[in-house]
């Protein structure tokens, strides 16, 4: 795993800002158009918690992308280092190592992984398997049995293709609220390290120590 | 029971020696003719019926189970564990012998090993079948992860098959007489001792701690769970080496050791109730701290959906077998292998109840609650690798004498019983 304090390029990270998002699903709908997952396997979704008794209810959407840990407790339980911390921040997965054990979709606290159990939109849209999307810059071609990632464990990883080509990823791109900041963390001048040092930053489960990547502001 | 006589046995009644320990030597019988046909029969048509749903597995991927991406592990991976403690539970069972001299168990040794043997073989297919890309399987071996106790298990695993086989062999040329019993002992006892470690830190407690690691799910982080996982795989291997014991003695027309199968039924008992003890301290601590994840998978196990395999599997079963080994019941063999069955059912229960009601709650709140339950292929894939068990168990003790008595031994004379 890689040392934080030791990479010199960017260290991507994403803030969410929770008084914008409107909970239209818009960025769930943009990672499954960008990243061609199949039925079952969502990058991102987001989460509507109702509090409090009628009157006084309150829904809050919570988008949950990976959140790209620095203390990832679903890389430390990979028995094959099929997934692992790139420089840049991002928990990527080897799709042509991983074993499919699962391990590490049990050990993640944020349920952000998926398993691809080979299912397909096929019977419902011509040319759904025609293509997959080139995640971590690899062009896998079709869709097709018995091929990786098909029986592999899957997840959000920032759209990293697009930042090879200097784009956000697809759901900062996509949301209508502008609720998500996405920028290298790295540089204490970018918006989302200015944000991520806000009082109103918080992040998921923080109690577990597994240092995520991505902010929410309250 | 039995009014045996003991004699002792005469070289002239000894086992022909056998060139090679893996030469086919006449020993007595594992089965009379009619069960040999009723058991491998049985076998056969479990393994019919399960042959397909295998085939499906192997051809549509883990699909063809109820699993899904929030419930990622189910069925299998409690067969898995189950099996692990059975292998781990039956080699310790068998260090009682070979390592610490207990030699009133000697009759059992050999049976206790293969069956360690086998019940690791039917762990690793129950896992490789989990696995999502079973064609990586062994790339496990190639790429190591020091912090990930599943990489460490496939090694220990690997090593423990390699141990168990060498102490079977060393045993069985001890039985055959193709090794100085001075020698074999102490090779046995050397691998013995190098075994125990093995199957109590790396084998069965390993496979404790790949639960005991994950903080993100309640009742399963913690340093109790290694311990349990030990001590349940001392409950479930001797209950299967009594079982065993006991039918493949009345298979072969035999009358069973009720004393062995009761100096048995000490060491479960014993086990039973620290097992129960555990239990009690892993269920009273989240209670009385108000734990709030802890109590909702507790209240799963106990008031949910799979309360029965809690309530019937893990305490009423459990409980039973404690009851017929601490009671007048316990002079027959029939009532102690009652026990046992029970047992080994029960820890299955056990086993069902670590893997699955701990995954049911939502790791973040607002998502859907899991609800899992085998699919009838599942189910069918349990019965054919369990049936593929016995059989390679069954094939092996036909083949050498895995269950005769010591030829210097003083051995009962058996007494046949109505077939």
């Amino acid at each position: 795993m890689a040392n934080p304090t030791k990479t010199e390029g960017p260290r991507w990270g994403m803030v969410i800002d929770l008084q914008k998002c409107v909970g239209c699903d818009s960025c769930t709908v943009a990672c499954k158009a960008e990243n061609r997952t199949p039925p079952g396997v969502s990058y991102n979704v987001v989460v509507e918690e109702e509090t409090g008794t009628y009157p006084n209810v309150r829904r809050i959407n919570i988008p949950r992308p990976c959140m790209q840990c620095d203390v990832p407790p679903c890389v430390t339980v990979c028995p094959v280092n099929a997934t692992y911390k790139h420089d840049n921040g991002i928990v990527v997965i080897d799709a042509d190592r991983c074993i499919g054990c699962r391990y590490c979709i049990t050990a993640c606290p944020y349920g952000a992984r998926s398993f691809d159990f080979g299912e397909s939109y096929a019977g419902e849209w011509d040319g759904a398997d025609a293509l997959q999307s080139p995640e971590y810059g690899v062009d896998r071609g079709s869709r097709e049995t018995w091929k990786a990632p098909i029986g592999t464990v899957r997840k959000c990883n920032f759209c990293m293709h697009r930042l090879e080509r200097g784009e956000e990823p697809a759901c900062c791109e996509t949301c209508i609220g502008d609720a998500r900041y996405f920028g290298d963390l790295n540089d204490p001048n970018s918006v989302v390290s200015k944000l991520a040092a806000s009082p109103r930053a918080f992040r998921l489960k923080e109690e577990l120590g597994t240092e995520p990547r991505v902010y929410y502001l309250r | 029971m039995s009014t045996a006589t003991t004699t002792p046995r005469t070289p002239t009644q000894s086992p022909a020696k056998p060139k090679h320990w893996w030469s086919y030597a006449p020993h007595e019988p594992f089965l009379t003719r009619r069960n040999r046909v009723l058991w491998y029969g049985f076998l056969l048509l479990v393994l019919a019926i399960g042959a397909w749903p295998v085939l499906n597995r192997l051809i549509n991927g883990v699909a063809v189970t109820d699993l899904t991406s929030q419930m990622p592990w189910g069925a299998w991976v409690a067969f898995y564990i189950y099996f692990v403690g059975l292998s781990a539970g039956a080699f310790l069972l068998s260090s009682l012998i070979y390592v610490f001299g207990m030699h009133q168990f000697e009759k059992i040794g050999r049976a206790a090993l293969l069956s360690a043997i086998v019940s690791m073989g039917v762990a690793l297919a129950f896992i490789g079948l989990d696995l999502g890309r079973v064609d990586r399987a062994l790339i496990t071996l190639v790429y190591f992860h020091w912090t990930s106790p599943l990489s460490w298990e496939v090694r220990f695993y690997t090593m423990y098959v390699v141990l168990l086989t060498a102490e079977l062999v060393f045993a069985l040329m001890l039985q055959r007489r193709t090794m100085a019993p001075a020698k074999a002992h102490t090779w046995m006892r050397i691998l013995g001792i190098v075994g125990v470690p093995l199957a109590i830190f790396g084998v069965h407690g390993g496979t404790g701690t790949i639960f005991a690691v994950v903080k993100a799910r309640g009742m399963w982080f913690g340093g109790l769970f290694p311990i349990v996982f030990v001590v349940s795989a001392v409950v479930s291997g001797t209950a299967l080496v009594m079982a065993i014991h006991y039918w493949q003695a009345r298979g072969a027309g035999k009358r069973p050791d009720t004393k062995l199968m009761q100096q048995l039924s000490v060491v479960l008992i014993g086990a039973i109730f620290v097992d129960l003890g555990l239990m009690f301290y892993e269920f009273i601590v989240p209670i009385l701290s108000f734990e709030h994840h802890d109590k909702s998978i507790m209240a799963i196990m106990a008031l949910g959906p799979y309360a029965w395999s809690f309530w019937v599997f893990q305490i009423g079963f459990l409980v039973a077998a404690l009851v017929i080994c601490m009671s007048p019941l316990k002079r027959s063999a029939g009532w102690l292998v009652t026990a046992a069955m029970l047992v080994v059912v029960g820890i299955l229960g056990v086993r069902f109840n670590i893997v699955v009601p701990p995954l049911v709650p939502p790791v973040i709140e607002g998502y859907p609650v899991n609800d899992y339950f085998p699919t009838l292929t599942e189910w069918l894939v349990c019965a054919f690798l369990c049936a593929g068990g016995a059989l390679a168990y069954s094939l092996v003790s036909e083949w050498q004498p895995i269950h005769d008595p010591d030829p210097d031994e003083h051995v009962d004379e058996h007494e046949e019983v109505a077939a």
